[in-house]
Order: C-alpha cells, then structure tokens, then sequence
C-alpha cells in the first residue's frame, strides 16, 4: 500500500495514503475526539470537535474529513485547537434541551438515583432498588421519616399533579429491608490494611463509616455518648423516628464490620494517639462542640475543609456535617460522609484530594404547558398517592407500584454513554457560556417498540440517516429543512416504527447524544 | 386522486428524466404543475423512480423555492435585499402582513388568494423598495399604498392588453429607438414602453428600427429609451412612462413644424409628473430631457464584461459577432493550443470575479492538467447576495459573451460537458441564456467538431433552487448532483474532484464574461488595468443612498470615493456619506473614512471587508450600523445549510445577541461575546458561508463601535430600530389629518385642525404618519 510522511505535533509518521487524519492519528494512539464520526458511513464533519491545525497555514480543520497527503504536518492538541474543541462543544450545548441527570437527583445532597429507584420499584424490584438506595444513603429508613425531600421541590411533576412521592418511596425500599431476616448486606472490598477514625456517631460520622467500611478500610467510630445516633436522637424527631427503626438501621451500618466506640469523649490526649495510629482521621462531631483543639484551621462556620475533598489543614484530617457547617439537613449530613470516603480513598492512594469528580450535566429550566404533556407520555396519569394507613404507616406495596410508576423518566437514558456529555466534562465546558435567547421545546417520540427520540437533543451529525440510508431502509431518516432550523425526522411524516423497521437499536446505539436511545 | 397523481408524474418525468440528479427538476416541475409539493406526488416519484423517501425529503426541505403548503393564487415578493432593506422594505413586509391581516406563522390570507414572500433580492435594487405581484414589479414602494397595489394589481390582471406588432416596411431608416429590456427596465416598465413605441410607430409608418438592448447599468434611470437619429448625437430618455412616447417619438420624427407645440406637451407632462403632492399613484417617474449626469456615471468606467452596453440587443447573434463576438474563439480553436490558452489567462493576471479572487488561469491548468475523464465546466450564476445583480445584468445582456468565455475555458481544460447554474428566481436571465444556447447549437457553436474543429461540447441549463449556500462550489456541486446543498471540506478541490468525482472547472458568470476580451486583445490589455495584484475591471450594483445606482463595471484600484462620488454623483438628497457595504454578506462595512481605500482584492481585505461577488451599498448618516450588522447576520444565518456547528448554531447566537441589541434588551457581556463569536464562526466553519458570516459584524464593530454601546444602553443613535424609539408629532403640525387617515392602527386621533397626537401605547411604528405628512411634523426619537 502507498505511504505518505506526516508529521503529527513533530514527530513524523508514515501512515497509508488514503487515511483522514483522524484513522492516522487514532492508528498511531494520538487522541481526538469526535462525536459525528462512524466508522460505518461515510464522514460528515458536523460536529467540528475534531478540529486539529494545520502547523503550516494555522488554519484550524476537521480531522475526520481531511485525508493525509505527503509532506503534511498538523497540531492535535495546542491551546487553540483545545478551545475551539471547547467552543464548538459549548455552542451545541447551547441549544442541548435536555438535563442529563433529573433535577430531582441534582437536587439531592446526596445525588441518590431516584429515578432509577422508582423504575425499579414501579416494576416491583424492591431489594434492587434499597440497593440503589444505600449506594448513595446510608440510613434510608431514618431520612424516609425526617428528609424535608428537596428531591420533590425539585421534582418536574410538582408542576403538573404534584410531585412523585420520592420519599415515602425510598423509606419503603428501606422498610422492606428491615423486614427481612437476611437484610441488604453490601459487598465488603477486600481488607486494605487502612484504619480511619471516625469522631462522632451522628448521620455524617454514620454515613462516612459505612462507606469507608465499604471500600475495605478498618473503621472505628468515637461517640461521646452511650448510643451512636447523635443529633438523629433530639427529641423533636421523636414522633416521626420511632426509636426502633433509627436503632435497627445504625446496627445495619454497623454489621458491616465497623467498630462502634461509645461513651468515650476524645480528649487531647486520644486525638493525639488516633492521629499516631490510624491512616486518616474525620471529625463528625456536629456543630459548637470545641473543647480541645483538633490541630486543623477553623473559620466562623466551622472546620475548614477543601471543597469537594473535605480535607481540613491537616491533610490526613478530614470533617463532615455540622462540624464544617451548621445544618438541620440530616441528607446533607449523610450525603458528605459518602463524598468523604472517596476523599480519603483518594489521600490514602496518595492522590490528589479533589473529591468526587464533578461530572458535566447539561440542564435545561422548567417544562413548559406542551412539554407536561410530552413527560406524562412516560408515566401514569395517577394522581400522588397518600397512604392510606396514614403517614406513619407509609406506602403499601400497591401504593408504591402505583406512585413509582408516576415518574416521568426525567433523566437521560444515555447520561453513561452520552458522547456529548463526556467530551464536555472533558473539556469543561460551560453550558451557559453562549446564552441563547429561546429554546425549542422538548419532544418525546415513544411509539417505537425499541427507541425512544428526543429531537430537543439531537446534534444534527446525520449519523442515523447515513445508516438508515445504508441499510436501506424504506423510509428511514433524513434531515428536514435546513440551518438552525434543520430537525430529523421520518419522511412523509411517518412513524418511527415504519422509519426505522431493521435499524432502530443501531442508530440508538450509534447515536452520539440521548436524541435516539434505547427503551 | 391517486391515479391523477401516477398520470402527472409519469407525465413530469418524461420531461425531466428520472434519475436522483433529476430530483430538483423533478421537484420544480411538480412545484409548477401544483404551485407546492403535494406529498402524495413526491411519495408517486419514490415509487416510479429510484429516488428515496429520505433524499426527496431531504431535498425538498432544503431549499426555499419549495412549497410544502399550497400558497395563495397570486404571490406577493417582497424584496428585502440591501438596498431595499435601506430604504424601508421590512416596513413594507408588515404593512402587507397587516394588509392580508395574516396571524403569526401564516403566509397566505384567508381567501387563499396572495401568499406573501421575501426575496432575497429581485435585482432591481435602484427603485428599492420592491414589490413584485406575480410578474408585475412596483418600485418605491412605501407602506402606505399596500392597498393601492393590491388594487392596481387586481386591476390590470383583468384588463390584458392586446400584443402589438409593427408592421414591417422596406423604406429607409430613418433612426433607431433603442429600449432596455434588462430586468430593472423591465420591471420598470420598460416592456409597456416597447408596446407603445411599436404602437406609435406602426400607427405612423415610420422608417425607424426599434432595437432592445440589454442593461445599460444606469438602473437609476430606468426606463430608459435612446433616441439615434441618423448622422445625429443620440439622445437618452430616462424614467419614461408610457404617456410620454408619442411625445418622444414624434419629437425625433415627425414633420419640424409641430415641434413647438410638442415641445409644450412634454413640458406640461414633466409639470403634472413632477407634482408629487396629490400623487397616489404606486410608480413615480420624472421625465428628464437629455440626463446630464450620463458622462460622469459612464466616465469612469471600464466596460469589458459589460462591452457594447445599451448599444447591443442581447439576442442577436448577428450583431454580437459583427462587433467582434466568436472572434477570441475562433483564434483559439485554429491557432491555440490549451496551454497556450491557460498561459494567456495566465499571463493577464485574471482572478476569479466570485469573491474570492482565485487565480483564473491557474484554475484552469489544475483541472486540464488532471487526466480524469468526463470533465465539468460549471458556470456559477447563483448569485444570491442581497444586493448584488452583476450576474444578472450579464447574463441577461450578454448571454452570448459568457457562452463564448465557456468555450474557451471548456477548450483549455478539455471539458465534456457544461453548465449554466442559474438562480431561478431570474427567469429572464434563464430564458434568454435558454434561447442563446439554442441559437448557438444551430450555428454550430455548440456541439459536435465547434467551427470545424475537432472540438465538442454539449451546455446545458440547470436551475437552483433557492440557496445562497449554493453559489459555494461544493454545495453547488453537491446540488447539481441532486443531493442537498450542503457544502463539503476541500481538499479535494473541485479541479480534482467535482462534479461527480470528475474533474471540474467552477468559474463564476463575470470571470467567463471577461474571457472574450483577454483572447481577443491580448493579456497586455487586460493586465493594463488595474493594480499590481488585481488586474482588469469589476463589476458592481452600486445602489443604496446614492444618486445615480446601478450597474457599473470599474477598473481595479479605483478608490470607493470615486465609485460613490463621481460615478454614482454622492449620497442622495443632501445627506452624508457614512459608509459602503462592499460585498454583501460576506463583506464588510466600510467608513467614509477610509473611503480613498482603492477597490482591489488586498486592501478591500486589509480593512475587514472582502469584493465578494460585487453588491456596494452606500449607506448615510440615517442608516443603523447595528441594524445593517443585523440584517445581514440574518441573511447568513437563514441561508446556512446546518451541516457545521460553528456556523449552524454560532451564526444564530450571534443573531441572538444582535436582536437584543436592536429591542434595546442587550446584557453587559454582549458586545464581548459577540466578538468571541465572530472571531470563531470564522475560525470554526466548514465552507466560505460561515467563514465570512462575521465580517459585517466585525466590521461595524470596528468602525462603528460606539453605536453598539448605545445600542447597549437602550439608544439607537439614527433611529432606524423600531424597538428603541417613539413617534411623535410637533407643533409643525396643520392638522391635515392625513396621519390620522392613514395610521392602520388608530394610534392617531381625528382632530381636524388641531396638532395631532400619537398613541405610542398602540404605534407600531409602521412610520406611515411620517410619509404622508405634508409638512414633515412626525419626529422619531
């Protein structure tokens, strides 16, 4: 096969004579990114992120549509070139109608997947969703009976019929566990021979403890008083958290394997002792408790801590909850002692302390009249369901069937595989960057049997029609008007299903974006 | 209904073939068999053919001659190309949607009688702005007499005029009456004006040879009737109406004794015209004996593509090859080589007239020297910028000129087959390209052994559909093809790879109109004018706030004063020259200021703006440079085929953020991040559409900047966005009432006699008060 020499950022290749730049470069391991690129059909350049430089002209150029010639030499990844990637990624977001997580899960302290949760349970899946639950709350049968449920501010259907019972949902999911003679038991990751210490037995200390003790670490817990709990036992959640169920859910954290210390007060001279034997030490203990000095930088609020890490001045002590600031908010409690076991996960690995990475998530605001109708498509058109039994019974079985199934489907069924989404978390790019003075309206065609389209997603790369073409279905898809304006759709205004009759999971699957998904 | 459908389309495809390059003739045909695309008709072309549910779609979609909705019996064209835009015609848009009292998102009234449509640009920029009802063109229309041309369209569509014919008489000629029938002539008139004369003059008898001509550029004047008498100086007649011609012609020949009295008639006529005070008539003429100001607009310029203007009828053959037409070809074809032609082209330092100034001869040696097999020639004509006719005016007056240019290059790079690419929106122009064609196949100048030689080629004709993205080569190609107009990167370059896969030379209509010239006198002639860089002439529509617009062809290097002050006699009615937009959409804004700046391809470059196809609007202090930002911005946006991001959703931001600017809603961080835009829709997009989108915003920004941040504090310093100002009346007022009269939506109170007051919470600012008021008493602030 004839070969010709390019250069790639200076070091000279030869690659076969009828490659793009981007089949030379991906051969050779350099990386550019690229979303309306498949290698099944024929190049489109769309999309523009696989913009490279040409390094004799400084002209920026698709890579997926450009053929290497002799003599060629090209920039993949210099500061212009990595922001026009940014800008092209941030002009399509502007125009992106779609969220990628549900506003309800954005709206949780602890980003718990609630829709996940109520699909499961709408199918009757209680013990997978309590283990849904617990990936991301620690005590879901407390919080089931004390959460204010932010989630359900948050929740799209407040705004049509009321908001979907989150929940009662989740502390049902909880409930049925403590029900069962062999409860929910995580998997326990191999023994890291790591001890941490952990301050107080209060929701953060709890949740911190858990999932430490998940990721194999030696937990001890250090509670001043005789039970753990901590604020959990103030008398005021007396009535709605009986006794039984806080109690029975702390011993389901600790049989885990954590070793839960009570009735000892950590002096001075213990501190000092647990910061000589353990790995890594949090500090739980709630808010205005400051009797010795812990060694770490305080601020008005609270302990001072890193961001997202929770890393005080001391890098190997970490604080939780009330202890860094002040709050009623038992979820946000629970939600930081999750966050800080990856921290200290990450300081324990001798990595950089940032935190659960912050994944992009594109938003868009609230639904409009025609796009309620649009989101019922996906759920019942049942009214919320208050339990029968009262409040304090919480939901029966039927009533969790029936509530679950309320959930419009509000995330993105590609938010794990959405090309869009990772190469903008890749890039940081700003979704608000370009603002846009009116969005298109959301649509969801659900009549396929396989796939669902969302058009207010679509990128417009063509890959779907280029396929649908080369598989020669009858109808197929195809681009409909053009410019800012362009949409796809099936011709002549026929339904998805007779458009896609043999290619509906291929183009879901190719498809860069949530526009075409799988059901 | 079904079988009505099989039988139409089986019909419609004998004509036009039934292959998928014959999609978009196929879908003009149905188009003109039901006046919009019934889907049942496009689903029998899917069966009856190979052409898919998803190309016909796709293609149908794509561009905006299609109809997917039946549109009224009669369609309304407002033009809203720069020139027209200038002088108001977004106001003369709503006043019609007012008119046909039209909802949001309709385009047809309720009768299904007019459908109402903008047009990029009718070409007959000089009487901006435009209206055209089906075939019949209105100038100078304001937004007060909506209902009048209605009416007057209603009117004559019922009452048909007879043909006339002279009768043919062997005596001696006695002179020639010459009258233009370029496309601004004609919508002007100029065609009634030829009934009359063939009236006057077979009613008389007289020995005079009427003669049509092609364009003369001086648009501004249309219609114009040329007057050559025998062993006289000839004398031009402008703006005249049909009224006037029996003065006129029997002025020149009639018996010397009635001259006195005649002479009064075309006085009294030229008072009652020019006494505009109770006119209501919808066309305004004034009839100017021998225009002055004829020497100094054709003084300066340089007609080599518009060679023989005005003197020439555009069909005649005979006549194009008695002044020296078919000679460049002739020589080529017996003693040239093609290398010789290309080293010629070469040598006379020709660029590509289509914008971008591509070197022409080099061009050519790319697609002679590849050994690919058929070869293209395709000559663009899909000129689409507001504002520019170049093409028009050159196809439609010199058809015979451009064929003879595509032969020689046809000959040099040894092509096949040729194309006419041509804008359907200029049906004059494709019929008469349509006719010279067929007069060339008859005279053996197109087809098989041409003059004998040994060389063949077949032209062929082949309508756009409406898509400015199409006047770049890939898209065009792309089209051609039967595909959607989406352009696509180069390398490869069409000289390689074209026309399907084969290699194909696109030159635009002015490049091929030049060639004759360059064979026929030599490079050294050609490479005489002009700079050291840009060589030859350009052709421009020079229109916009200037006294005489129209079509000018200028030697390269001329400075834009000159153009603007000496060709076009400065800036209208005593106002002040702010700036010229040179070369559309893709151009830029240009200060007066910088206006000693010489029209070549570098220094129009240097100072932001680029020739583009060849649109120079002169702008004055009235005009809004954001708003002239805007309107153009909107035009890219609107014509961007979609396919890249940067232009597809870049354009339309920066849109968003100039429409802030205009309703007086703009943020802090706009103007920021409007120039964060433009600089990447350049940097970012695929074709030469988005790559140049920017420069009118980027031009204004530059030279203009202070009236972004007004803009940006609410205020538009001219006056010109609706959103951020108010009408009001002073105490000029008389208390006429005609405001009142004439307000569409009772804003105004009937006050007889006392100083009128504007509702500003009902005004839409349709500005119809201020034009009609007699006393100029309507301010806007």
């Amino acid at each position: 096969m004839e070969k010709v020499k390019i250069k790639i950022n200076n070091s000279t290749l030869d690659v076969p004579a009828g490659l793009t730049v981007y089949q030379a470069a991906s051969n050779a391991g350099i990386y550019i990114p690229v979303m309306c690129e498949n290698e099944d059909v024929d190049h489109f350049a769309s999309c523009m992120v696989c913009l490279v430089k040409d390094a004799a002209n400084g002209k920026l150029f698709p890579s997926c549509s450009t053929h290497v010639y002799e003599g060629m030499e090209l920039i993949t990844a210099d500061e212009e070139v990595l922001e026009a990637r940014k800008i092209s990624l941030e002009l399509l977001l502007s125009e992106h109608v779609g969220d990628c997580e549900a506003p309800c899960v954005t709206s949780c302290p602890a980003h718990m997947d609630i829709p996940l949760m109520n699909r499961l349970l709408a199918n009757g899946q209680t013990a997978e969703a309590l283990e849904v639950v617990k990936n991301d709350i620690a005590l879901p049968a407390v919080l089931g009976r004390i959460c204010p449920a932010p989630c359900e501010s948050a929740c799209r259907r407040k705004g049509i019929d009321g908001a979907v019972s989150i929940c009662l949902l989740k502390r049902n999911s909880a409930d049925e566990d403590l029900k069962q003679d062999e409860p929910y038991m995580p998997a326990i990751q191999k023994d890291t021979g790591k001890s941490i210490a952990i301050i107080g037995a209060g929701p953060a200390g709890l949740a911190a403890a858990y999932y430490l003790r998940i990721r194999g670490h030696k937990v001890t817990i250090y509670e001043k008083e005789s039970r753990a709990g901590g604020d959990l036992r103030v008398p005021e959640l007396k009535d709605k958290l009986p006794e039984e169920v806080l109690n029975q859910e702390i011993d389901r954290i600790i049989n885990t394997g954590v070793n839960c210390k009570c009735g000892v007060s950590v002096d001075k001279k213990l501190f000092d002792a647990l910061m000589e034997e353990s790995d890594a030490v949090v500090l739980a203990i709630g808010a205005g408790t400051e009797h010795i000095d812990w060694g770490v930088k305080r601020v008005f609020k609270g302990f001072e801590v890193s961001k997202r890490g929770y890393q005080s001045s001391n890098p190997k002590v970490f604080a939780v909850g009330s202890a860094i600031r002040a709050s009623k908010l038992a979820v946000r409690a629970v939600g930081q002692g999750k966050e800080v076991a990856f921290s200290v996960d990450q300081f324990l690995a001798g990595e950089k302390v940032i935190g659960e990475p912050k994944v992009f998530n594109s938003r868009f605001g609230k639904l409009s009249e025609r796009e309620h109708i649009e989101f019922l498509k996906e759920a019942t058109a049942d009214l919320r369901v208050e339990p029968a039994e009262g409040l304090g019974a919480g939901l029966s079985s039927d009533e969790v069937k029936q509530e679950a199934a309320r959930c419009m489907h509000c995330d993105c069924r590609k938010k794990d595989s959405c090309t869009l989404r990772d190469l903008s978390d890749d890039y940081e790019a700003d979704q608000r960057s370009f603002s846009a003075d009116s969005r298109v309206e959301t649509e969801k065609h659900i009549q396929h049997e396989a796939i669902i389209y969302e058009p207010a997603k679509c990128i417009k790369c063509g890959i779907c029609v280029r396929l649908t073409r080369k598989h020669k279905e009858e109808f197929g898809l195809t681009f409909i008007g053009r410019g800012f304006d362009v949409r796809i759709g099936v011709p002549f205004n026929e339904s998805l299903s007779k458009g896609l009759t043999k290619t509906a999971l291929l183009v879901a699957e190719a498809c860069p974006t949530g526009a075409l998904s799988k059901k | 209904m079904s079988t009505d459908f099989k039988e139409d389309i089986k019909n419609i495809l004998a004509q036009t073939g039934n292959s998928k390059s014959d999609v978009i003739p196929i879908l003009q045909a149905i188009q003109n068999r039901y006046n919009f695309l019934p889907e049942e008709a496009l689903r029998e072309v899917c069966s009856a053919t190979e052409i898919t549910p998803e190309n016909i779609t796709g293609v149908a979609s794509f561009y905006s001659q299609f109809r997917m909705q039946p549109a009224g019996e009669h369609i309304i064209k407002v033009c809203v190309g720069t020139a027209c835009h200038v002088k108001g015609s977004g106001l003369v848009h709503d006043a019609f949607r007012r008119e046909l009292d039209l909802n949001d998102g309709e385009d047809t009234d309720k009768d299904r009688k007019y459908t109402i449509e903008k047009v990029a640009c009718l070409g007959c920029c000089t009487l901006a702005p435009v209206v055209q009802v089906d075939n019949v063109t209105y100038g100078h229309v304001s937004t007060d007499q909506t209902a009048g041309i209605i009416k007057d369209f209603e009117k004559h569509r019922l009452s048909k005029k007879k043909k006339l014919f002279r009768t043919g008489s062997g005596k001696e000629i006695e002179g020639e009456i010459r009258i233009g029938l370029g496309s601004c002539c004609v919508a002007s008139g100029s065609d009634e004006i030829r009934q009359v004369v063939e009236e006057v003059v077979s009613k008389n008898d007289l020995q005079v040879k009427l003669k049509h001509v092609g364009c003369v550029g001086m648009c501004h004047q249309v219609p114009l009737v040329e007057i050559v008498q025998t062993n006289q100086e000839s004398i031009l007649y402008a703006k005249v109406i049909p009224d006037d011609v029996r003065s006129i012609v029997e002025r020149h020949f009639q018996p010397k004794g009635l001259l006195p009295r005649l002479a009064r008639r075309v006085t009294k006529i030229a008072e009652n015209i020019l006494d505009d005070r109770n006119w209501e008539g919808i066309e305004k003429y004034s009839l100017d004996v021998r225009e002055k100001p004829v020497s100094s607009f054709l003084g300066r310029q340089v007609p080599i593509a518009t060679e023989h203007r005005g003197g020439i009828n555009p069909l005649d053959i005979e006549e194009y090859i008695d002044k020296g037409g078919f000679l460049a070809l002739k020589r080529v074809l017996k003693e040239m080589n093609p290398q010789e032609v290309i080293d010629l082209v070469k040598d006379s330092g020709m660029r590509g007239r289509g914008g971008a100034g591509f070197p022409t001869g080099l061009k050519w040696e790319m697609v002679a020297n590849q050994t690919g097999s058929p070869k293209y020639l395709i000559c663009n004509g899909d000129e689409g910028d507001p504002g520019a006719f170049m093409d028009r005016m050159i196809l439609e007056s010199y058809p015979y000129r451009v064929i003879e240019g595509i032969l020689i290059a046809a000959y040099a790079i040894g092509a096949d087959i040729g194309y006419f690419y041509m804008r359907a929106e200029y049906p004059l122009a494709v019929s008469r390209i349509s006719q010279a064609l067929e007069v060339c196949r008859e005279k053996g100048y197109i087809g098989n052994n041409i003059l004998g030689s040994s060389f063949s080629i077949d032209l062929r004709m082949y309508q756009g559909a409406g898509a400015f993205v199409c006047g770049e080569e890939t898209a065009l190609i792309a089209s051609i093809e039967g595909n959607r107009g989406f352009p696509r990167l180069r390398p490869p370059f069409p000289a390689e790879k074209g026309l399907w896969g084969a290699p194909t030379l696109v030159n635009n209509t002015e490049t091929f109109s030049q060639i004759p010239f360059i064979l026929r006198n030599g490079a050294d002639r050609f490479n005489a004018i002009g700079t050291e860089t840009s060589r030859g002439t350009k052709v421009f529509a020079l229109a916009g706030k200037v006294a005489r617009g129209g079509l000018i062809e200028v030697p390269m290097g001329i400075t834009i004063r000159e153009i603007v002050e000496e060709i076009g006699g400065g800036v209208a009615e005593g106002h002040t020259f702010k700036a010229v937009q040179i070369g559309g959409p893709s151009g830029g804004c240009i200060p007066a200021s910088l206006a000693d700046t010489p029209v070549d391809f570098e220094s129009l470059g240097e100072v932001g703006a680029m020739m583009g196809s060849g649109g120079l609007v002169v702008l004055d202090e009235r005009d809004c440079m954001v708003d002239i930002a805007r309107y153009f911005l909107s035009f890219t946006q609107n014509e961007s085929c979609g396919k890249c991001t940067f232009c597809r959703v870049g354009t339309k931001r920066m849109l968003d953020i100039l429409d802030r600017l205009c309703e007086g809603k703009g943020k802090k961080g706009d103007l920021e991040e409007l120039e964060k835009l433009s600089s990447w829709v350049k940097k970012g997009s695929l074709c030469g559409l988005g790559q140049t989108a920017p420069n009118p915003v980027q031009t204004t920004m530059r030279y203009f900047r202070e009236e972004y941040e007004a803009h940006l504090n609410g205020v538009c310093p001219t006056g010109r966005c609706s959103a951020l100002i108010k009408y009001s009346v002073d105490d000029r007022c008389i208390g006429c009432t005609l405001c009142a009269q004439k307000c569409p939506v009772d804003a105004i109170p009937f006050t007889p006699h006392e100083q009128h007051v504007i509702n500003t919470d009902i005004c839409i600012k349709c500005d119809s008060c201020r034009q009609v008021c007699p006393v100029d008493s309507i301010r806007v602030g």
